[in-house]
């Protein structure tokens, strides 16, 4: 009996450390956001407003703006990444393949490129006289350069681009984890049974990787809400507001303008409920009701 | 054994805790002397403090360290670390974009050490004044301007047949009308803008007298602002007349009159050496004032950008004003060489007789460039910036948009009102 409090009470002491850093490092400064986004001022000068700044976010044009952008990256960017994601997987999974080694590592490469580095390489590359346009204007595509950066649709297309270069590879690794704990003998009793590649791909693979894409596609769609350097770096949120995310806001909200961090506190808490519907909502489409 | 493993382990991580604590303290009381900085631009800025470490010549002992960081950086590092109320880990002194001034000093009342008693605010350009102060009382120095001039090249104005004297003191309409022309003779544009940065915008409200708010610098005044609504109609007829071009970033800006790609340049005074840089147009540049807005009260005279130092009520704050007020605040020969090696113009009014203001320039054809951008700096309307410079432009770039697409002028004024009083 004295031995089993022992454990319980060490038990109880590794779960209090980490419980304690975590109220202190999460919860805490959740509650304080909380509190703050009630308040709103220049800076210092914080008053308490009550709801007036959750009002104000329904008439703010550049709130509605950058959530509408943002929800745009995500419905396009999303889907695209995670179905590019799974094709190389499985492409990449055949055991005839050879080089497999190269190609998952350029693939991957990507992943492990700083944000911001990549973003001003892209930025550089779809510049005016960037190597795109050279490119397309010597291959006559076009006959004068493309204003990648300064039409509002392309340069949505630009930063959708970005970001599924940059988070492909990343995706796909995790489906190539998956794909190899999927037992050969089940795609050689579909084979055995007639079926077809595309058939084996929509029937076996999909449904065996079911987990990993509700897990990815949640992280995904997590980032994608958060999205900031590559908007940032590329475009900075132009032209007009036509590529601006909600983080980018907040930012400029907080250190752009004058700072009113009670209004930038509560455009934040829009993201947070956000990220809570959607992966409650991809739970239950996809999720097991177990 | 596993507990004492884990009392091991806190101990050890308190100890260390306490560790950065001391490291803290020790660096401050370290040396009494040093000053802390933080500026942008190691070429301007910071070769300016730097310069001014050596002209130092006050009672105390005063050892200089200046951190460079990127201009953004400073703005969050100082918005962040004001906000948590504690002014640990923070410079003496700080450099701060006139545009942002009145934004810092009331978010953040009595983080900033009074100055008024270091200097003497009539020594310094009119303009300069208003953004560093508060309720009348001084809490920046006045460093650098932001004078505009207009950059031309005269050899593609020749070929064009035109002279420097067409270009001074004009309208911008008829620098519209000219650069139509000359598009046409040699295929370059007149100068780029930014779609992304209405820093053109900027400097044609002021030279009016005029500004996106009130005098307060709290109401914003973007409808029925004659000179908003002007600026608008011109950047939009350079646009659509082909006069400018368009870039999308600083070193395509720069890039553009280095290649010889674009005829004039209106920028603050600050772009010269970036213009000197290419040593291969040495003589083919001249500088002129800024075209004037066609409207009562539009002068050629503007600002752009230029910012000024403040001293944060941080332990060593007299010194660093002393610092300050030793220099940047009463040496008039620390001016001359300013000019003269970091080619930095300041706005200290008593050192703009001195020698190197009439320095003639070769690369500008012998022109007195620092004398001239220093008379025009007189001429700067004083506004007050306000505490909204930037979340302001915001709304007017996305408004310029829709007026590019064809929308009404006054209805795209109307709707940045709207969307300046909502904030």
């Amino acid at each position: 009996m004295g031995n089993r409090t022992k454990t319980q009470t060490i038990g109880w002491l590794f779960v209090l450390l980490s419980t304690v850093l975590i109220t202190i490092f999460y919860f805490y400064p959740m509650l304080q956001a909380l509190l703050l986004s009630f308040k709103s001022g220049m800076g210092n000068n914080l008053e308490n407003v009550g709801f007036s700044n959750y009002k104000r976010l329904f008439s703010d044009p550049t709130f509605i703006a950058a959530l509408k952008n943002t929800f745009i990256y995500l419905l396009f960017q999303v889907p695209l990444m995670i179905g590019l994601a799974l094709v190389f997987s499985v492409l990449l999974n055949d055991p005839k393949l050879k080089f497999k080694g190269f190609f998952r590592i350029a693939i991957f490469l990507p992943a492990v490129t700083s944000l911001v580095a990549y973003s001003i390489i892209f930025k550089n590359l779809f510049a005016q006289d960037g190597i795109i346009n050279k490119f397309l204007l010597s291959l006559s595509f076009v006959s004068e350069p493309v204003q990648w950066l300064t039409d509002p649709l392309l340069a949505k297309i630009v930063i959708i681009l970005a970001i599924t270069w940059r988070w492909t590879g990343y995706n796909m690794i995790f489906y190539l984890s998956g794909l190899q704990n999927i037992d050969r003998s089940i795609y050689e009793a579909a084979e055995l049974d007639g079926a077809n590649g595309f058939q084996i791909f929509t029937k076996i693979t999909i449904p065996m990787l079911k987990p990993i894409i509700l897990f990815t596609s949640i992280t995904s769609t997590i980032g994608t809400l958060q999205i900031f350097d590559e908007t940032m770096n590329i475009t900075k949120g132009g032209p007009g507001n036509s590529t601006v995310s909600i983080s980018q806001y907040i930012y400029n909200l907080s250190f752009k303008y004058t700072p009113d961090f009670g209004y930038a506190a509560a455009v934040s808490f829009v993201i947070v409920i956000l990220i809570v519907f959607f992966s409650f909502l991809q739970f239950r489409v996809a999720g097991d009701r177990k | 054994m596993k507990r004492t493993l884990f009392i091991i382990l806190i101990v050890s991580a308190l100890f260390l805790v306490g560790c950065g604590n001391d490291s803290g303290n020790g660096k401050s009381k370290d040396n009494e002397n040093t000053i802390t900085a933080w500026a942008w631009d190691p070429k301007f800025n910071i070769a300016a403090l730097e310069l001014a470490e050596k002209a130092y010549d006050g009672e105390e002992e005063i050892e200089l360290k200046v951190i460079e960081n990127a201009q953004d950086d400073i703005i969050s590092k100082l918005n962040t670390g004001l906000a948590s109320g504690t002014l640990k880990g923070m410079p003496n002194i700080v450099l701060i974009e006139d545009y942002r001034a009145q934004s810092f000093l009331q978010s953040y009342p009595d983080v900033f050490y009074e100055l008024t008693d270091y200097l003497n605010p009539e020594d310094f350009a009119e303009y300069k004044v208003t953004p560093t102060s508060l309720e009348g009382k001084m809490y920046g120095l006045p460093f650098d301007t932001g004078v505009t001039g207009l950059y031309v090249r005269t050899d593609i104005l020749e070929e064009a047949g035109y002279t420097v004297e067409d270009f001074t003191n004009i309208t911008w309409d008829e620098y519209i009308e000219m650069g139509k022309d000359i598009k046409e003779k040699t295929g370059k544009y007149m100068m780029t803008v930014d779609p992304g940065d209405l820093g053109t915008i900027r400097f044609m409200v002021q030279s009016a007298g005029e500004w996106y708010l009130d005098e307060d610098g709290q109401t914003p005044t973007l409808a029925n602002n004659k000179a908003l609504a002007e600026s608008f109609r011109v950047y939009k007829t350079l646009i659509t007349e082909k006069v400018a071009g368009i870039h999308t970033d600083w070193s395509q800006l720069l890039a553009g009159f280095n290649n010889g790609e674009v005829v004039s340049i209106a920028q603050g005074s600050w772009i010269t050496p970036s213009v000197k840089a290419e040593e291969s147009q040495a003589g083919l540049w001249a500088v002129v004032p800024i075209p004037r807005l066609d409207i009562p009260g539009g002068v050629n005279a503007s600002n752009l950008g230029g910012s000024s130092f403040y001293v944060l009520n941080t332990d060593g704050k007299e010194k660093a004003a002393e610092f300050l007020s030793n220099t940047f605040g009463a040496n008039e020969d620390f001016y001359q060489q300013l000019i003269e090696e970091v080619g930095a113009i300041g706005t200290y009014m008593p050192a703009t007789t001195g020698e190197a203001y009439k320095e003639k320039d070769a690369f500008f054809q012998y022109q007195e460039i620092y004398a001239d951008l220093t008379e025009w700096m007189e001429q700067i309307p004083p506004v007050n910036y306000g505490v909204h410079t930037y979340a302001m432009e915001d709304i007017l770039i996305v408004e310029m948009q829709n007026y590019l697409n064809g929308q009404e002028l006054e209805k795209v004024l109307e709707n940045a009102q709207k969307q300046a009083e909502s904030q």
